[in-house]
């Protein structure tokens, strides 16, 4: 989830209106109010007054920037909504935007407005670029869905439009560059025509905003044009647009650049956008524009929900506070989210808006009264026991990594090409180390006894544990097991000691058990066998191959033995 | 300390000494006559005499210190080559035979000697009369004999391989051993004189009666170990068992042993039993949509990603998903279904739910019991290995516990909900002051973080909870409220443990895993 630098100063600046006093803040006061944001404090330099805070609620962009995360704080603080005019302006706007045919296939939707009257500070800037990037990065998938521009309004005569045109059909001087190239070129050679050209891949005509003299304003979603689409500390003007394949998100994304811009001061002028096709919205959308819609909820809801008694009232001021517009009716509540979200999809989500803004502290936690019977599962109590005979056997219980590599599970074991060898492997590998589950337990128990060359003899070691066995009759592919691995380790390592071992645990768990002959590239041919009980293949028992303790680079012999616990304990 | 004490404490060592004086108790022995009537060693003896010594069983009656004369390695070879005195006069008296002239450098070259030891015979020689230097640097033997040349062969045939005392040599060749014997920075001589310390003993007082005490037990044989048939013919009552020294450190063993971390796991274990939790079971490999799509996580979420997730290579995709359930789940994205809910408004992928990945979530063991018509009232705990698509670190494994599980009931709210993170806070982590702070799940509305004081840690995340969404417990049948509540404690497990490294949890250092006391 994102996590965002702003400063301290800035977010006190914001508390209050633009040219009023600073609000300041405490530490305390500041964590307690990020409660509200479910924001986490993760470093802060009291010099400079930077704080690093990560929001963890990926449905909440809103929050993603010091105004979002101020504008919360200040209705907690002031109890009510702040009224955005821009929102119920009842003229047309004087300002327009084309869209041209045939980009609905390409990058269908446009929002746009105007941001006049606040002159852009470093900080300011610093802010604007960090929104527009976090936004279109983790709202906008990395630009896909959603991606933004920012533009100085002086140079920008409208109707602006946004066109459709051939790779090499248009030509500005992207940011960050000196000369004058063509859409195609861009794609080829500007940094981000490399990083985000995928997003248009497979098309033929590409997306390009321009004005009414024809001046080139950008290449959404790559690159903005250097003459107009770069803004300076200084800059009070500004046009401000966002592109994308979902209409709503666009449309919240241009919601959220205007609450901000107006909270700096900003006054916003909303620009029509006319299509030439149809949208959820129309063919001609004023934005940014409210989308939300008010929902009836009986107060009955959030009381069960909460587990506490509510008055009406006090669910309207909660959620007044919180940026809802309520109304009440006895016990019932009309809500209207603020227009900034789009994230209720439940009337819980209005449930915990309710809470966080009571405060969590306010509910008094109640224990859970019903009767329950716990137990374990029949795996779980099996493999206790057995452990529980292992250890009194005098051995060690050791703990690995399910997740290896195919080096350790199969080849160092001599399982190339054989049946044994099958594993579940990883598709996306990023290291080799872990790139498959284990198949077996007998690679963990080699592992240790590698890396412990120096630790006294005997040794004697155990695991009980899952491993994944490919198999094409489970939906999944594979079945996990449990099971147990025993090893025993020293200079006159023998297969009878690990036979008595094996021999002890079927006593104890009363199975009946006997040991076949069997080829096993693992062990020395001829002192391996496998174990059959019930009629089946529980489990395999031998010497190691010295050319695989040779692999794992052990010096001294080992036998060891695996059983697959998951079927005994079915029978037990 | 009394006698026997003192007794039952002596090395046998020094029982050998002790009994020697044994019969004659006021005995004045030396060194040589203990050394031949215990029979040991010169270093053992001299370890057991010092040992009585200190002890003050034994004192020095005598001290006395003599010269002692042996050769040194150049004495050897002047014995096989003759001295360099020996060999210029011989020379000078062969010149003097033949009347040629013999200079000193003649002498140099033709005997190979050293000029420092050509130089210093020649003085001797000529200070003893036997040599004369002419002119031209040219010597000459006068006939007259050189004492020391004469002394130094019977010198160097007596003293090889024998040392002698300085004092039974004549006064005349005790000069010559003195001229000749090695003193500091003068290594190049044939003799070495050396003080040799002599020393004789008495018992003292409390040796006497150690010896006689001995000498008394000398009857009872000491045994070192009870056996089968000192016990069977009950020869035991006349042996004298040796003491053993109880306070040298044990032998080290290694026993039997239960990993601390498992037995850390166990003991969680065991307390979510306690409070009337039920164990499930799930697969490591599970498809995205038990993982995922049950959970309320859009296809589009982020950390649905590639860099998230492991992906299995084969199969990729599981066979089928479960009816109802795949058609339920997928109404809840798009449109909410019978959910009460929105949805999250895009086109569900049937294909991607099948995707089969590696469990990145204990939650996915949840949703399917709560697919599989779990009890109601009904508590469900699985500690489940999960799998990120992490770099390793210090605090990052990509393969790890996950202890989670899910609360049914008509009882079930958000207070409730505190209540249980509340007992929690006290059973695993003997907490008494929590906290709850808003938090973010995919899956669960409202959700809450719960941090505790930790006695040891201070403040610290203990976990994430929450009412689960109907998005989903409706489509998986359920419609009571649920919690969802996981437990993050391998931090805890870290400080019981003794650890900073969260690979260490499963670490290959087998002394490590034997020496670590584990969880208290």
């Amino acid at each position: 989830m994102p996590t965002i630098t702003i400063f301290k100063q800035d977010l006190e600046g914001l508390l209050t209106g633009p040219g009023e006093a600073r609000q300041l803040l405490t530490m305390e006061q500041l964590e307690e109010s990020l409660m509200l944001v479910k924001g986490e404090l993760k470093g802060q330099n009291p010099d400079t007054g930077e704080l690093r805070i990560e929001l963890q609620d990926s449905n909440r962009p809103d929050l993603w920037c010091c105004e979002g995360i101020a504008r919360q704080i200040r209705l907690k603080r002031q109890g009510s909504h702040v009224k955005y005019n821009f929102l119920t302006t009842p003229r047309k706007p004087a300002k327009r935007l084309d869209v041209a045919p045939g980009l609905e296939g390409v990058r269908p939707y446009i929002a746009a407005c105007t941001a006049t009257g606040y002159r852009v500070t470093q900080e300011g800037l610093t802010q604007l670029i960090q929104t527009q990037e976090k936004l279109a990065e983790m709202f906008g998938r990395k630009r896909r869905t959603v991606s933004i521009g920012l533009y100085r309004l002086a140079a920008i005569e409208f109707p602006v439009a946004y066109d459709l045109v051939k790779p090499d059909e248009a030509t500005f001087t992207p940011l960050g560059m000196d000369t004058v190239m063509t859409l195609g070129e861009m794609l080829l050679v500007h940094p981000k025509g490399l990083e985000f050209g995928g997003i248009l891949a497979g098309q033929n005509r590409l997306p390009y905003l321009r004005d009414a003299k024809n001046q080139a304003l950008s290449f959404p979603p790559i690159i903005n044009s250097r003459e107009v689409g770069e803004v300076l500390v200084g800059d009070d003007a500004f046009f401000v647009e966002v592109t994308g394949t979902d209409l709503s998100m666009v449309v919240l994304t241009l919601n959220i650049f205007a609450a901000n811009l107006a909270d700096r001061g900003a006054v916003i002028e909303p620009i029509e956008v006319r299509y030439p096709y149809k949208t959820a919205l129309g063919k001609a959308v004023i934005t940014p524009q409210d989308l939300g819609k008010s929902q009836k909820l009986p107060v009955s809801t959030i009381e069960q929900a909460l587990g506490q008694e509510l008055d009406a009232h006090d669910v309207a001021k909660a959620l007044t506070a919180y940026g809802y517009q309520v109304t009440t009716s006895g016990k019932g509540l009309r809500v209207m989210p603020p227009f900034y979200r789009q994230d209720l999809m439940h009337a819980m989500d209005i449930v915990e808006d309710v809470a966080i803004s009571r405060g969590y502290s306010d509910f008094l936690p109640v224990m859970p009264s019903q009767f329950t019977v716990g137990g374990l599962s029949r795996i779980e109590e099996f493999s206790d026991r057995i452990r529980a005979l292992m250890v009194g056997m005098g051995f060690q219980e050791i703990i690995s990594n399910i997740l290896g590599s195919p080096q350790d599970l199969r080849d160092a074991m001599r399982l190339e090409g054989t049946e044994w060898g099958k594993l579940v492997e990883v598709d996306n590998v990023m290291s080799q180390n872990f790139s498959a589950l284990r198949q077996w337990m007998l690679p963990s128990l080699l592992r240790i006894e590698t890396a412990s060359n120096r630790a006294f003899y005997p040794h004697r070691l155990f695991e009980a544990g899952e491993v994944a066995r490919p198999d094409p009759t489970q939906s999944v592919g594979s079945r996990t097991v449990t099971l147990l691995g025993g090893m025993i380790a020293h200079a006159d390592a023998h297969f009878s000691e690990a036979h008595s071992c094996l021999d002890t645990l079927f006593y104890y768990v009363n199975q009946a058990y006997s040991l076949e002959p069997i080829q096993h590239p693992s062990f020395l041919d001829g002192r391996v066998g496998g174990i059959v009980s019930g009629g089946i293949q529980v489990g395999v028992i031998g010497e190691l191959h010295p050319e695989v303790l040779e692999r794992w680079q052990i010096g001294v012999p080992a036998v060891a033995f695996e059983i697959d616990l998951t079927e005994l304990a079915e029978r037990a | 300390m009394d006698i026997s004490s003192l007794i039952d404490s002596l090395h046998p060592l020094e029982v050998k000494v002790l009994s020697t004086f044994g019969s004659k108790p006021s005995a004045v022995l030396r060194t040589e006559q203990l050394s031949q009537s215990t029979g040991l060693e010169p270093s053992q003896l001299s370890m057991a005499i010092e040992w009585l010594l200190a002890k003050s069983l034994l004192a020095v009656d005598t001290e006395t210190v003599t010269p002692n004369v042996s050769l040194t390695k150049i004495g050897e070879l002047y014995f096989e080559k003759y001295s360099p005195i020996e060999r210029v006069l011989s020379a000078a008296r062969d010149a003097a035979k033949t009347g040629k002239r013999l200079t000193i450098q003649d002498i140099q070259s033709r005997e190979g000697l050293e000029p420092e030891d050509v130089s210093g015979a020649i003085g001797r020689l000529k200070k003893e009369g036997a040599l004369l230097i002419i002119q031209g640097g040219c010597v000459e033997a006068t006939g007259r004999p050189s004492q020391t040349a004469e002394a130094m062969r019977g010198l160097l045939q007596q003293l090889r391989g024998a040392q002698r005392d300085l004092q039974a040599f004549p006064k005349a060749q005790q000069q010559v051993i003195q001229d000749h014997s090695v003193k500091r920075g003068n290594a190049r001589e044939p003799f070495r004189i050396d003080d040799r310390v002599t020393r004789s003993f008495k018992l003292s007082v409390a040796g006497i009666e150690a010896a006689q005490q001995l000498s008394r037990q000398g009857t009872a044989a000491e045994v070192s170990q009870l056996t089968p048939e000192l016990l069977k013919d009950g020869s035991w009552r006349t042996k004298r068992f040796r003491k053993y020294t109880i306070s040298l450190r044990a032998p080290r063993i290694a026993p039997g042993k239960r990993h601390p971390y498992r037995e850390f796991l166990d003991t969680v274990k065991t307390k979510l039993v306690s409070m009337g939790f039920q164990e499930m079971r799930g697969s490591l490999v599970e498809t995205e949509f038990w993982n995922m799509d049950a959970l309320f996580m859009p296809q589009f979420h982020p950390a649905r990603d590639i860099h998230d997730v492991y992906f299995v290579k084969e199969p990729t995709h599981a066979s089928s998903i479960e009816e109802p359930f795949l058609s339920r789940v997928a109404q809840a994205h798009q449109r909410g279904g019978e959910t009460g809910s929105t949805g999250w408004n895009y086109l569900f992928n049937a294909e991607r739910a099948c995707r089969l990945v590696l469990r990145s979530q204990g939650t996915a063991v949840s949703a399917h019991t709560l697919a599989a018509q779990p009890d109601v009232p009904g508590k469900y705990f699985s500690i489940a290995r999960c799998f990120r698509y992490d770099q390793v670190d210090a605090t990052h494994a990509t393969d790890f516990f996950q202890i989670e599980g899910i609360v049914l009931g008509e009882d079930i709210n958000f207070r409730t909900l505190l209540g249980l993170l509340n007992l929690f806070a006290r059973e695993v982590a003997q907490a008494k002051e929590v906290k709850f702070l808003p938090a973010y799940f995919p899956f669960t509305e409202p959700s809450v973080e719960l941090h505790v004081r930790h006695p040891k840690l201070g403040w610290m995340e203990l976990g994430g909870a929450g009412l689960l969404r109907s998005e989903v417990t409706i489509p998986l049948g359920v419609s009571v409220p649920v919690i969802a509540w996981g437990l993050g404690l391998d931090r805890m497990a870290m400080v019981a443990l003794g650890i900073h490294d969260i690979r260490e949890l499963f670490t290959d250092n087998l002394d490590l895993i034997r020496s670590t006391r584990g969880a208290s």
